[in-house]
């Protein structure tokens, strides 16, 4: 029989262990893009538990697994045409068990795709929907005799579609699709549809996972006179969805897909009743644009405008992943600017955005990967690392679609970059094998060998950042230097305080800081141990150099 | 032994938070509290509209104002008025504001200015008077984007004038400066005006900031030095001109002390780089090459040919001794002339201030004494300006305009000649 304060210490932990999103490390990865290991040149859930222990070494303690359903495959399985099953290719439901196991035993957790919005229309729902109007999943879609209905509606994949309605030749009706045209998107304001989304739902949290991240959360309903996203209606099936959830599976997270201003996705936090977590997609181009415009005012901007979020949700950061680095959260001036400066060969443009991985974006300089990296891990969020990035993997922007930041991982320097022992013509895609960027110069095997590799950095900032609640948890206060190239802050959670300070600029700087709030701390370098000046009266004076960045633990000692 | 640095460790901080910028908007002031506000908000509207991308700080140098001026500045919140969720510039608009000393002074303000624009290692900079009532974000731009864009070293700016606005620029500065240094620049004495980080970095380097012209007029000196550098000079039509020019106003013996001090010291100053130059060539134009706009004239211009009576009169043992006697005794003689016959002749008005300016250079009397001698002969010649043109149109005015420059430099060997020659008798 446990004591009243055994009892409530046990209630502490389990409500803690229930916020573990707040304190993760997301490593987002494609199954396809990992490791092979039955040679067929496509990656499988059994490649991908045997390489469950670099994740781990890695330091990352969640992942998010892409699409890995059977799939047409015409948008990277975003267009499921089964949401209980996995697809042949990447192994069985069994291999998909195995995995999650391996992954839990190492204190990983793991978050999985919920396509809701739409199915491929391979899908037997489609196929039966289509195939008659009396049929009765006819209207689990959305259908129309006109084309004409909520005009004015924004087309998203601009580049490839020139309507959000496609006329279906069997039923002679038109259906409505936010995305490709191979995508129908399902009718929510059926019941039917919400129900059988729950069941599967059920089906993976019953088989063990730790939560979903809801793909384009925003268009789920349609309403004539309206931008057809984010409608209350919506929110309600939010707001039950997590009530079934909260009740028969504790601690599962919930995470939304909503590329939208920060204003309008804090609505899908609710009361703390909706997601858990949802993405700061404005914040992600603003760090880019900062440090080419090497001035912290757009981050600063963006975060000013980032309303409050109930004490259980956090927000989702990153810098890149396996869409393009969209650029639909600025300003045209803004978007311009991206372009000009991030993507000159318009082959590396897409849609509104940039198809580029990190390191080339950042030409392969090493301070710069390494300042976003610290921007992305002491920010305010749980921040995505998306795979590769972590050894600086490069892109091929003439792959298609955006497949050249889906190229295999990069393991070792020989056959297939250790990937896969396919012949190479076998392989899902060509590996990156360049001089600069290929699997010879950069892999995972040479990066472990050397201490000093991006990869063994990236440990050592995981690890540091892992070790103080500070950053996952913590509040953030922005200190405005008069120095606009640099970007400081402290994270503060009781009594761990954190001075973050960011050289954003190509060049050395010197900045005096306002830290009398703190007087009569020492500031602890982070990564080297070493105590810095007690901080007095007057304004604390640092030169960082080129990009550099400073993480200090401030003591008072 | 070194000249000690006239910026202090303060102003050195805050151009240290701004670091390298790609433009700079100085503004000298004193007491402009109550359009400092406009000026800033125009000039940050200018930045948002034409350089979002761009490092800019606009730089306040003032002179010791006893309101509120530098507070207006530094506290005037940037407008928002961009596209989307209030974004605006890109990168920080900085704004600087320091107080070089307790009393205005033209030449340090700009000093300041540059030495500012030299550290930032800006490429652009322009200098705007917080006093221009009808400043719009398009002037700022234009002043900075040929220097910016089109790699020009200075730039004068260009006014639509009202006819009888800026009579000391028309009927003097521009010709003689025009014949002299063989650049055709109108406005070489402006509030305004835009000049290069490299064009910035020659100026500082002269040892001339003691000398007065230089303290009163550092605008047209750092015209005269991009002119006699060679440097890439255009010329860009900003609009109309709200504030009273140096023409017919009362302050015309200040205006005279400073602006024609300012250019005779000039060709002193530059004499190996005008002496052999002959005829004059335009610069780059953007815009329309001027504009005047009709005006009613001054009333009363009898009074200075009075004024040109006596002066002449009172003056002549001064004038005896800067003009030659030929000259002397044709500007007696038709002092002596009815108001109504009076005219001041193109040559004899050139010849007149060649004469002036050789013995400037011959320091024939103390040179202060000697430009002053100047103003009652303007004002003889603007009576005769006013009388011919009282009823012309703005394209007479501007052809007879062009027969004066046309005149300067006709003369031109004659100044020459009164320049290396003994001094006069």
């Amino acid at each position: 029989m446990l004591t009243k304060t055994q009892q409530e210490s046990q209630a502490l932990v389990q409500q803690t262990e229930n916020l573990w999103y707040k304190d993760a490390v997301i490593y987002q990865l494609h199954v396809r893009t990992f490791c092979d290991s039955n040679g067929d040149g496509i990656g499988d859930f059994r490649g991908l538990t045997n390489r469950l222990d670099y994740l781990q070494e890695l330091g990352i303690n969640a992942i998010w697994l892409l699409p890995f359903y059977p799939s047409p495959l015409r948008d990277d399985g975003y267009d499921i045409a089964d949401y209980t099953s996995v697809h042949p290719s990447y192994g069985s439901l069994q291999d998909f068990k195995d995995f999650l196991k391996a992954a839990h035993d190492r204190r990983i957790r793991v978050i999985t795709e919920m396509v809701v919005n739409h199915t491929s229309d391979q899908h037997p729902w489609f196929q039966e929907a289509r195939s008659s109007r009396e049929n009765p999943k006819r209207d689990w879609y959305v259908w129309s005799e006109t084309d004409t209905r909520y005009q004015g509606v924004r087309i998203i994949f601009v580049d490839t579609e020139m309507s959000n309605w496609a006329w279906d030749p069997i039923s002679k009706s038109y259906y409505w699709h936010r995305f490709f045209n191979h995508q129908p998107d399902l009718n929510y304001d059926n019941p039917a549809v919400r129900e059988a989304m729950w069941e599967v739902m059920k089906f993976w949290l019953d088989i063990g996972v730790d939560g979903f991240r809801l793909d384009a959360v925003p268009y789920l309903i349609e309403r004539d006179g309206t931008s057809c996203e984010n409608l209350p209606e919506t929110h309600e099936i939010i707001r039950d969805l997590r009530k079934r959830l909260d009740a028969a599976y504790p601690g599962k997270m919930l995470l939304a897909e909503a590329n939208q201003w920060p204003a309008d996705v804090r609505s899908y936090f609710g009361n703390g009743d909706e997601f858990h977590m949802a993405f700061h997609f404005p914040l992600m181009p603003r760090m880019f644009m900062a440090v080419k415009l090497e001035d912290r005012k757009p981050i600063i901007e963006i975060l000013e405008q980032t309303p409050q979020i109930p004490d259980n949700c956090q927000w989702c950061i990153f810098l890149r992943n396996h869409d393009e680095l969209t650029l639909e959260m600025v300003t045209d001036v803004e978007r311009d600017y991206m372009y000009d400066e991030y993507a000159v060969d318009k082959a590396m443009r897409i849609n509104l955005g940039i198809r580029r991985r990190l390191a080339p974006m950042m030409e392969n300089d090493r301070r710069r990967v390494e300042l976003l990296t610290g921007l992305l891990l002491s920010m305010p969020g749980t921040p995505i690392i998306y795979y590769g990035d972590e050894i600086g993997m490069g892109d091929n922007v003439y792959l298609g679609d955006r497949n050249g930041v889906r190229t295999p991982m990069q393991w070792n320097g020989g056959w297939n970059a250790g990937f896969s022992s396919a012949d190479p013509e076998r392989l899902y895609s060509p590996l990156i094998s360049n001089a600069v960027y290929g699997y010879q110069a950069i892999n995972v095997d040479s990066q472990r060998r050397s201490a000093h590799s991006l990869l063994s950095w990236t440990k050592s900032v995981i690890q540091t950042r892992n070790a103080f609640r500070a950053f996952s948890r913590g509040s953030i206060e922005f200190l405005n230097p008069t120095n606009h190239r640099v970007l400081a802050y402290v994270r503060r959670l009781g009594e761990e305080k954190i001075l973050v300070v960011n050289n954003l600029s190509n060049s050395a700087q010197a900045v005096e800081l306002s830290l009398q709030q703190y007087k009569g701390h020492i500031p602890i370098e982070m990564f080297g141990r070493n105590l810095f000046p007690r901080i007095g009266d007057l304004p604390y004076l640092l030169t960082l150099g080129p990009y550099q960045f400073f993480w200090f633990r401030l003591r008072r000692i | 032994m070194a000249e000690e640095t006239f910026l202090e460790d303060d102003f050195l901080r805050q151009l240290m938070s701004v670091g390298e910028v790609d433009l700079l908007v100085g503004i000298p002031s004193y007491n402009n509290a109550a359009t400092m506000g406009q000026t800033v908000e125009t000039i940050e509207e200018s930045f948002q509209q034409n350089f979002v991308r761009d490092r800019v700080v606009i730089l306040n140098v003032d002179g010791g104002s006893s309101d509120d001026t530098r507070n207006v500045l530094l506290q005037r919140n940037e407008r928002r008025n961009g596209g989307h969720r209030g974004l605006t510039s890109l990168r920080t608009v900085h704004r600087v504001s320091w107080t070089y000393g307790s009393a205005p002074s033209s030449g340090l303000a700009v000093r300041t200015i540059l030495a500012a624009a030299d550290l930032l290692r800006a490429k652009s900079c322009a200098i705007i008077s917080p006093t221009a009532g009808n400043l719009t974000p398009s002037w700022v731009a234009n002043l900075l984007r040929p220097i910016y864009r089109e790699r020009f070293d200075y730039l004068a700016p260009l006014y639509a004038r009202n006819k009888f606005q800026g009579l000391l620029a028309r009927n003097l500065l521009y010709p003689m400066s025009r014949a002299v240094f063989g650049y055709r620049i109108r406005e070489l004495y402006s509030d305004e005006w835009g000049f290069s980080g490299r064009l910035a970095s020659q100026c500082l380097d002269q040892d001339v900031w003691h000398e007065e012209a230089v303290q009163t007029r550092p605008e047209a000196w750092m015209g005269v030095t991009a002119i006699s550098a060679e440097l890439n000079c255009c010329q860009y039509f900003l609009g109309q001109k709200a504030a009273p020019g140096s023409g017919a106003g009362t302050d015309i013996v200040e205006a005279i002390r400073q602006a024609v001090g300012s250019l005779f010291w000039c060709l002193e100053k530059y004499e190996s780089q005008w002496l052999n130059r002959a005829g004059s060539q335009t610069v780059p134009t953007f815009g329309p090459d001027h504009e005047l706009c009709e005006e009613s004239p001054p009333t009363n211009p009898e009074k200075f040919f009075a004024m040109f009576r006596s002066g002449v009169n009172e003056l002549e043992p001064l004038l005896a001794s800067i003009l030659t006697r030929d000259t002397h005794a044709q500007v007696k003689a038709i002092a002596l002339l009815d108001a109504d016959k009076f005219r001041f002749a193109n040559e004899l008005w050139v010849r007149t201030l060649y004469e002036f300016a050789g013995s400037y250079h011959h320091e024939v009397l103390n040179r202060d004494h000697l430009v002053q001698s100047v103003v009652p002969l303007y004002r003889g010649l603007l009576y005769s300006f006013l009388m011919q043109h009282a009823n012309s149109s703005a394209d007479e005015m501007e052809a007879d305009a062009e027969q004066l420059g046309l005149e300067f430099e006709r003369q031109k060997p004659y100044l020459v000649e009164r320049w290396k020659g003994e001094k006069l008798r």
